[in-house]
């Protein structure tokens, strides 16, 4: 032996060597080209793109609230107050620490001189707004001169979609509660308009004196008073906002007010933002799930082809696992390529937004680079593509060295050995927890995740089945039937890829489309019969009979509720401050800001006792209050339990009597919060009302009384209940609309894998049809046959995917928004039938290709 | 010659080699009983009909294939001892094997595809020596070619250098000219021998040609799994 082989005797690598090796072979191997990895790479870069843009659009937008938080917030810091208005020493300390402007916004009804009515959202405001921006208007006037009080009547700036809806033209006046308003400006630009949130109606800009002068601020009106502060120029530092903070709270512990820093300027939008990517990011995650499917058919045609290599290559030394270990880390290094390519075209794409729509979306955009964001998308593709390519790499261990010796005319199909299994499970785990873990809602991320893992294992599992019916159906007499049958059951079969694809493409895209419809149905179509269709808002107490004969006798066939209300800030619960409460995501709300709160002798219409006891009619000892049910699960309340809720600054405590059980779909007045009469003494308050025809109403009868009691009631605010649900509507059709374009990078996904798998099975076709054809077949019979497959295998894949979208759809309408579910037929077929044409057009583009091969050409290369 | 008998020197030793393969009705008894010797750098021609198991014989002694019943001793290792990758280092460091078709990586370069079992080896002047294996086939001037530019010849001479390499103890050839012209054929099996009587290597070569066979120290005649002992005899 010579001296080479005995140094090799002793030569046992170390893992660095080992891995210099393997990456070498890997390199070596690579340099052939990206053959067969065309869908891999587009499937792996559609996903990527999809998380990677919808995070880096996310973290822009995060970006730009942070960055623009003194514009949004209308100040460095902003105390907000409910129904009241800060006190002198409140006032006094906002000047001791900076410049005050105050903002109040309020609901009003916009009244013309012939009787048109709407809703308009004031803001009122003094003579140092904005403390910062500018407020754009189409006038050259100064703000005081277009606030001013001039020939009777204060000046204001209006949204122009009040001008359009009330067919008005600046200079024209309308009537606010008691007093004249002449519409000076259109406006086009309020500084501070996100940090209102939604708005029902459009926006009324006047002066504080005008508010003053309506009349609406009636004791307890749902006016909402926000004092912005600068801060001095000589230290404007984030340091000195936080003590201003502090020193607020710890000088005003019980004012109630709701405070807000620009570094913080508008969590809820935030939140908003923050939810919305969750579920953009969880399509992303099934487009890469369906792209796994692309990935894993890749992989095993990659490998098929490199059968010969590895043999030859276990033949001189390699064992089982170095070929495992090159094979894998070409297929990283691909996932990575593909990665990359996702990751950058999914940074571009705030610049792209930005860019594009930069001046007409609401949300100011930042755009830069987010490395976290893109590290964790790259991760997603590289870990999907590891999960679905590990089970074809463990069966290349086994590949045998014989093959080389003996021809064999398939590859044996066998389970990879369990190491492999395991492994898969594992990476599987890993991204099931990336994905749970870094949502903002981890439940509704583990029933997706749990959902996605189910309906794929479910898919498999039905196209074994469809294989095994097929198998066992008895021979057909038709030439044509029998082709088609076979080539669903044959090895190599198109049913596993195309119902694994397609049928979670279609799922999900069913999923978005029967949300869609029943969201559009529940703010819309499918307004409860019993649905009221106004909500009076600042009826004042004093006025409230008045207001009840009123209505009665302009609307006698209707029926009217009202009931107290106040704006309150649950501050505690057990004495637990409610900063430190960790409420389950569902009920996080309860806790953002004010909500409203009544009083009430009896259990309100629409809510049940689930736990405890109402309280009797004529109590009268300590505060009691009733909480919903579900809040209170999610808050880890329950009877006997303390809950503490700061009403006009006050601390008020009470005791949890019962739990109700709220029916929120029949959209009449219910209250998270109950409380027994006499909890809130003498609090000033206004109440709220419903009005209900018995028929539903008619527009004619809507406008007069609207008209009616704009008159009388000059300082109520009516909400028209169909009105405000369109608006709802409109921008939850917006959001279905960028889910809907997200989903259909699912379905791109899903014809790329498609198309993938039939490109892949066209070798097998055209053997078939050249030896078919040989022996008489016509091309019309054999077109006749393919189509009935792919017929077949299209349909069974679209029944099941309808199914399970509708069921997931179901789930979610009902256990998470809790109401109720109507399957919406009409765009589910629509989506199967086209789903079923791609698949056959598909199929049959490439079936085209096999029929036109000349027998003879094919035969000799055979 | 008796071939019965185990001796230390033998580099191949075969006792009781029976093989089947396939399942129910399909099984197919491939090998019977075979009992086989061959010394240190003796070469050894395997001829026999289509089917007869000579490929099989050779996927045996080179463990790729293990048997039902028997032993096999190669270079005075039990295969049966080794597990699968245990078998793969073997292979790597004590036998060089000669496909008929070739078998050489495509998407790497004459060089580089003659490199890689000394690289599995963990030879550290891998790309040296297989360089100096090439120029011994008189492929100088083609290190860098791929197999795709290369003509069937210059590939079996490449496979040859890439067997030869590592200077294995066994040098396997399963019908090494099958592919290839008369006269390319020649040149590779001049090659071949050439390597075999320089470095002292012991060859098995599977052939249908007679006179190939010829060429060999000894020619074992296979027929349907078996030895056929009848013919057994000294080539030269």
């Amino acid at each position: 032996m010579t001296a080479l082989a005995d140094t090799r005797e002793a030569w046992r690598p170390d893992i660095w060597q080992r891995t210099q090796l393997v990456g070498r072979l890997a390199w070596r191997e690579l340099r052939g080209g990206l053959r067969g990895f065309g869908v891999f790479i587009a499937c792996i870069a559609l996903g990527v793109l999809a998380i990677a843009g919808v995070g880096s659009v996310a973290a822009s937008l995060a970006d730009g609230i942070g960055s623009t938080g003194q514009l949004i917030l209308g100040g460095d810091l902003s105390f907000a107050l409910i129904q009241r208005e800060a006190s002198d020493g409140e006032r006094a300390f906002f000047n001791d620490r900076g410049t005050v402007s105050v903002a109040a916004t309020t609901r009003a009804m916009a009244r013309t001189s012939d009787g048109r009515s709407s809703l308009v959202e004031i803001k009122a405001v003094d003579a140092a707004y904005p403390l910062f921006g500018t407020v754009v208007t189409n006038s050259i006037m100064l703000l005081p001169d277009l606030f001013a009080q001039k020939d009777g009547a204060f000046g204001a700036a209006v949204d122009p979609a009040l001008l359009t809806r009330l067919d008005l033209k600046t200079g024209d006046r309308i009537t606010i509660g008691n007093i004249a308003i002449e519409l000076r400006a259109a406006l086009t630009g309020e500084p501070d308009k996100l940090a209102g949130g939604l708005g029902l109606g459009p926006r009324l800009l006047i002066s504080e004196a005008a508010l003053r002068a309506t009349g609406l601020l009636q004791p307890g009106s749902l006016v909402r008073w926000q004092y912005r502060l600068r801060l001095p120029s000589t230290d404007t530092s984030d340091r000195a906002v936080t003590a201003v903070e502090k020193a607020a709270q710890a000088a005003f512990p019980d004012a109630g007010w709701e405070v807000r820093t620009r570094s913080k300027a508008s969590p809820q939008l935030e939140r908003n933002v923050e939810r919305f990517t969750q579920f953009l990011t969880l399509v992303g995650l099934t487009t890469l799930l369906v792209g796994g499917v692309g990935v894993a058919n890749a992989v095993a045609a990659h490998l098929a082809r490199k059968r010969d290599v590895i043999g030859t290559m276990k033949a001189l030394g390699a064992s089982g696992g170095t070929v495992f270990a090159i094979y894998c880390g070409q297929i990283v290094l691909v996932a990575l390529l593909a990665a990359l390519i996702g990751a950058a075209f999914g940074a571009a794409l705030p610049y792209a937004l930005a860019w594009a729509f930069g001046s007409i979306i609401p949300i100011p955009v930042a755009p830069s680079l987010h490395p976290g964001t893109l590290a964790l998308s790259i991760m997603y593709g590289v870990l999907t593509a590891l999960a679905f390519a590990l089970w074809p790499l463990g069966r290349a261990h086994d590949i045998s060295v014989s093959m080389l010796f003996r021809d064999q005319i398939a590859a044996e199909r066998h389970w990879p050995r369990r190491r492999y299994i395991i492994a898969t499970a594992l990476i599987a785990a890993a991204l099931a927890a990336l994905a749970i873990s870094t949502t903002y809602d981890h439940r509704i991320a583990a029933i997706f995740v749990a959902s996605a893992i189910g309906i794929f294992v479910m898919l498999r599992l039905l196209a074994m089945l469809t294989m095994a019916i097929a198998r066992r159906l008895p021979r057909a007499r038709s030439m044509v039937l029998r082709l088609a049958i076979a080539n669903i059951y044959r090895p190599g079969s198109l049913t596993p890829p195309v119902m694994l694809s397609l049928g979670l493409g279609l799922a999900l895209l069913v999923t978005v489309i029967e949300l869609d419809g029943n969201l559009h149905r529940q703010f819309t179509a499918a307004l409860p019969e019993r649905a009221p269709s106004f909500f009076f808002l600042d009826i004042p107490a004093a006025d409230a009979d008045k207001f009840d004969a009123f209505v009665r006798d302009r609307a006698p066939a209707s029926s009217l509720e009202r009931v107290p209300m106040l704006r309150g800030r649950i501050v505690a619960a057990n004495g637990i401050k409610a900063e430190n409460l960790k409420p389950a995501a569902s009920s996080r709300w309860v806790l953002q800001g004010d909500r409203g709160i009544t009083y009430a002798s009896a259990v309100p219409a629409g809510s049940r006792i689930v736990a405890g006891q109402w309280w009797s009619a004529d109590y009268s000892g300590e505060p009691l209050v009733s909480l919903e049910s579900k809040t209170a699960h999610d808050l880890d309340l329950k009877t006997g339990d303390s809950i503490t809720v700061n009403v006009l600054g006050r601390n008020v405590t009470a005791r949890i009597a019962n739990l109700r059980a709220v029916d929120w779909e029949n959209l009449g007045i219910n209250f998270v919060l109950v409380f027994s009469p006499g909890t809130f003494g003498g609090a000033p308050h206004s109440d709220i009302a419903t009005l209900t025809f018995a028929d539903g109403g008619t527009p004619a009868e809507d406008t007069a009384v609207i008209k009616a009691l704009a008159d009388a009631f000059p300082t109520v605010t009516a909400v028209h209940v169909k009105d405000a649900l369109d608006t709802l509507d409109g921008i939850i059709k917006n959001l279905v609309l960028a889910l809907g374009g997200a989903s259909s990078i699912t379905l791109i996904a899903a014809a790329l894998v498609l198309g993938g798998a039939l490109a892949a099975g066209q070798r097998f076709r055209i053997y078939d049809a050249v030896v078919l054809k040989t022996f008489g077949a016509t091309r019309g019979r054999l077109l006749c046959a393919y189509a009935l497959e792919y017929l077949c295998i299209g349909a069974v894949t679209v029944l099941f995917g309808v199914a399970m979208g509708t069921l997931a759809a179901d789930l979610i309408v009902t256990r998470v928004m809790e109401f109720a579910f109507v399957f919406v037929a009409g765009q589910a077929a629509g989506a199967a039938l086209a789903a079923v044409t791609v698949t056959l057009a598909l199929g049959l583009a490439g079936t085209f290709t096999a029929l036109g091969r000349k027998p003879a050409e094919v035969l000799r290369n055979l | 010659m008796n071939d019965i008998s185990s001796h230390p020197s033998n580099a191949i030793s075969l006792s009781g080699v029976n093989l089947a393969l396939g399942r129910g009705a399909a099984r197919v008894h491939i090998l019977r009983q075979i009992d086989l010797n061959i010394g240190r750098g003796e070469a050894i021609g395997l001829l026999g009909p289509s089917g007869s198991g000579k490929s099989t014989l050779l996927m045996v002694m080179t463990g790729l294939e293990r048997p039902d019943t028997g032993s096999v001793v190669v270079a005075g290792q039990e295969l049966q001892r080794l597990d699968e990758d245990a078998l793969a280092r073997f292979r790597g460091k004590h036998i060089g094997i000669v496909f008929q078709a070739f078998h050489l990586i495509p998407t790497m370069t004459a060089l580089e595809n003659v490199a890689v079992p000394l690289e599995f080896a963990g030879a550290r002047d891998a790309l040296q020596r297989a360089e100096k294996e090439l120029a011994a086939v008189g492929l100088a001037q083609r290190l860098h070619h791929y197999p795709a530019e290369l003509s069937g010849g210059e590939q079996q001479r490449v496979a040859l250098a890439r067997a030869l390499a590592p200077d294995p103890a066994l040098i396997v050839a399963d019908e090494p000219t099958g592919n290839l012209d008369e006269a390319t054929g020649r040149e590779i099996i001049e090659l071949l021998f050439r390597g075999h009587r320089e470095r002292g290597t012991t060859l098995v070569l599977v052939t249908h040609d007679t006179e190939l066979a010829a060429r060999c120290d000894r020619v074992v005649h296979l027929h349907s799994g078996r030895l056929d002992t009848a013919m057994l005899h000294e080539a030269k």
